[in-house]
């Protein structure tokens, strides 16, 4: 029987910055050329409960603070109660910049005015004022090794041993002006190599609860990185079929080479 | 005395960088007379009452609506000079006053036309006081450098508030965001000295179906409610209006010309803001076609280039709104060969994540041959094949990091009759123009 799976977009049309539906497009791409029939459920403004328990993964994107606002009073607490459940039930999720931010405790403004979060993540994001930097520039992360070994297993076999040390690391280009800190209960996706991460000083980059993920990359990050996005396909398939699932290898030249280019850039 | 002093060196600058061929000195000498003088802007201004100063703002169109008016305004004898494209921050803007400038500071000009940088334009009318100021759109386009475009019109708006009275604002109408800004020119002065003009679109033909991905501004810039379009011309502009707070699009002062020298929807726009700001001057229709009807294309928008009995047409696509509306144009035209090269330079955005905010799945069907070239031309390959139609991984594209070898390739595989269409972000048009002219230009 066919496998299909259901990919749940959050806000495309206010949470989608910097080219974050580059992530949907691969996700999906990926999908069809391993013959999983894939649908996307867009859940914007209004979007019923019922549509969001149907997704076998989630997106959420980056936005600017008006889109994020008008979100944040969208999401009913019906809908926060919904999504977590989600996540505590372990469906697989990627909350890229704003959107990782957003499920944290809170964020505070430039102005110190806090903007509450959907406080789903141990986290918790600060802008240290209008007078700090934005940390902006192209990044490397060491994947964190216990995502790294169970992501391993799906190593597409036409790449050479080279690609060994490309596949332990996680490239993108971050744009952001908060920080953020990660409590006691979650760990970080991986550890800064050349960049900032998510606070720029203590050498973390995103987060990683259950099968969600947290992350400022942006380039977007799956595209470059082939194993990221099949590891999340296989944490979705898995969990919907209830066995381990093989994926079968692509041939990702290119995704490698696009890697590579930001990893030559960074010096490493 | 300083800036007689200033206006000598900076010449003397941009005399030598021209002969030794390392580009215009398009901004260095202005850069040097600021650090010395800050008031270098200010002063040059006032010693010249009679130049009458046209500042141009907006994420695209820009270069393309100040060679308009350039050419409109010289055609009605005016004597009118233009600070080069690019050079569009305070030391482009300082460069261009000091080399049209005598060095006893008198502007032999007429009109002064300013291209200004999106993040710039407040700081510039704290120093300017222009006669006449152009908003054309504000679209997303580097994120890294300019931040959010409610960043930026927020900054707008304050520096709007500020303008004086005798400063004539032309804003696009269609786009919510700028055509908003014409409520906020009466709040400090309290009367209605600032005139505000609109232009927009009013045609049938050109109509959209279906919303663009890129697409910023469609939330209400008075009650943040969602916008309904009566008709969506390119990415957010379009008749639009507000069914919660009745805000619309404002009565528009030109809608419609009937020449038009630039293909494209959004060259309609250009050339409306450039006529309408020709109306307002009173120049004469009949001269106004004139003008238009021997316009020639500022570099790389839409440039054509014979090169070896082939012809090239390039069209600088540097933001998604701007690629998206060059594979619009050139699909309707007809193109099967296209050269695309995306770089990552500062002047480009070092963030390349936009290419995934561009509807390549719309437009690249009909191609024949795509070869796909620049600094990021692994990341631009990656989004095409995701692009492609997933059984048939069509249309074919080869990469050739090389920008010369590309080049050739491009044009090897362009027959006689056919146009090469190359689509580069700016430092990448930059190169291409090098390669294909032999000169370097800025």
């Amino acid at each position: 029987m066919k496998q299909t799976l259901t990919i749940g977009w959050l806000y495309p049309e206010l949470m989608s910055t910097y080219g974050d539906r580059g992530n949907i497009i691969c996700l999906q791409k990926r999908c069809e050329w391993r013959g999983i029939d894939v649908q996307i459920k867009t859940l914007d403004l209004g979007f019923k409960i019922d549509d969001l328990r149907l997704c076998d993964i989630l997106f959420m994107g980056g936005a600017q603070d008006t889109q994020q606002k008008i979100v944040s009073h969208d999401f009913s607490k019906e809908k926060v109660k919904v999504l977590k459940e989600m996540i505590e039930d372990e469906v697989p999720g990627l909350y890229i910049c704003g959107a990782y931010q957003f499920l944290g405790k809170y964020y505070k403004e430039a102005d110190g005015a806090i903007i509450d979060g959907l406080g789903i993540l141990d986290l918790y994001t600060e802008n240290p004022g209008e007078n700090s930097t934005r940390l902006i520039g192209n990044i490397a992360v060491k994947f964190q090794s216990v995502i790294l070994s169970k992501a391993k297993n799906l190593r597409d076999p036409s790449t050479t041993s080279q690609d060994d040390i490309a596949e332990k690391t996680l490239v993108g280009f971050e744009n952001h002006g908060g920080r953020t800190y990660l409590g006691k209960d979650i760990k970080p996706l991986g550890t800064v190599i050349k960049g900032f991460g998510n606070n720029g000083v203590d050498k973390t980059e995103g987060a990683v609860y259950k099968n969600s993920f947290g992350s400022y990359l942006h380039g977007p990050i799956l595209p470059k990185n082939p194993h990221f996005a099949d590891y999340l396909i296989k944490l979705a398939l898995e969990k919907k079929y209830k066995k381990k699932i093989d994926l079968p290898p692509l041939d990702d030249f290119l995704e490698w080479n696009a890697h590579k280019t930001i990893a030559k850039r960074l010096g490493i | 005395m300083i800036n007689f002093f200033l206006i000598t060196l900076g010449k003397s600058i941009i005399a030598l960088s021209r002969s030794f061929n390392l580009g215009h000195g398009s901004t260095w000498p202005g850069h040097i007379a600021l650090n010395i003088n800050k008031n270098f802007i200010k002063e040059l201004i006032k010693a010249n009452r009679h130049l009458k100063i046209i500042l141009i703002a907006g994420t695209n169109g820009k270069t393309t609506t100040g060679k308009l008016i350039q050419t409109i305004l010289e055609n009605a004898n005016y004597k009118v000079f233009q600070n080069e494209s690019g050079a569009n921050l305070f030391n482009g803007i300082a460069s261009s006053l000091l080399l049209h400038s005598s060095i006893l500071s008198t502007i032999n000009y007429d009109y002064a036309i300013f291209e200004v940088d999106e993040n710039t334009l407040p700081l510039v009318l704290r120093e300017i006081a222009p006669d006449y100021l152009i908003l054309l759109n504000l679209f997303r386009d580097q994120l890294d450098r300019y931040g959010e475009v409610n960043t930026i019109v927020s900054k707008w708006r304050r520096a709007i508030r500020h303008l004086l009275p005798k400063t004539k604002l032309i804003l696009n109408s269609d786009d919510p965001q700028i055509a908003h800004l014409g409520t906020y020119t009466h709040s400090r002065w309290n009367r209605i000295d600032t005139s505000v003009f609109y232009f927009g679109l009013d045609d049938k033909t050109l109509h959209q179906d279906s919303h663009q991905h890129a697409v910023d501004s469609t939330y209400c810039p008075k009650c943040n409610s969602k916008l309904t379009y009566i008709n969506i011309y390119y990415s957010h502009l379009g008749n639009w209006i507000c069914n919660k707070c009745s805000y619309k699009r404002p009565k528009l002062d030109l809608s419609k010309f009937h020449i038009y020298p630039l293909y494209g929807t959004y060259n309609h726009y250009n050339v409306h803001a450039a006529v309408l700001l020709a109306k307002i001057i009173k120049i004469k229709e009949k001269q106004i076609e004139k003008a238009l009807r021997n316009f020639k294309p500022s570099f790389g928008r839409q440039e054509v280039i014979h090169i070896n009995g082939n012809k090239v047409q390039i069209f600088l696509s540097k933001n998604p709104t701007s690629f998206n509306e060059s594979l619009r144009t050139i699909k309707k035209l007809g193109a099967k060969n296209v050269l695309f090269v995306l770089n990552d330079r500062i002047p480009d955005g070092r963030d390349v994540s936009w290419i995934w905010d561009v509807d390549f799945e719309d437009y690249i069907d009909q191609l024949e041959s795509i070869i796909i070239s620049g600094e990021r031309c692994y990341d631009m390959a990656l989004r095409i094949k995701y692009a492609q139609k997933s059984e048939i991984r069509n249309p074919k594209f080869e990469i050739e990091p090389n920008l010369r070898n590309s080049v050739n390739l491009s044009l090897k595989k362009t027959s006689g009759s056919e146009t090469l269409y190359i689509l580069p972000t700016y430092s990448a048009m930059l190169e291409v123009r090098k390669i294909l002219t032999g000169k370097k230009i800025l």
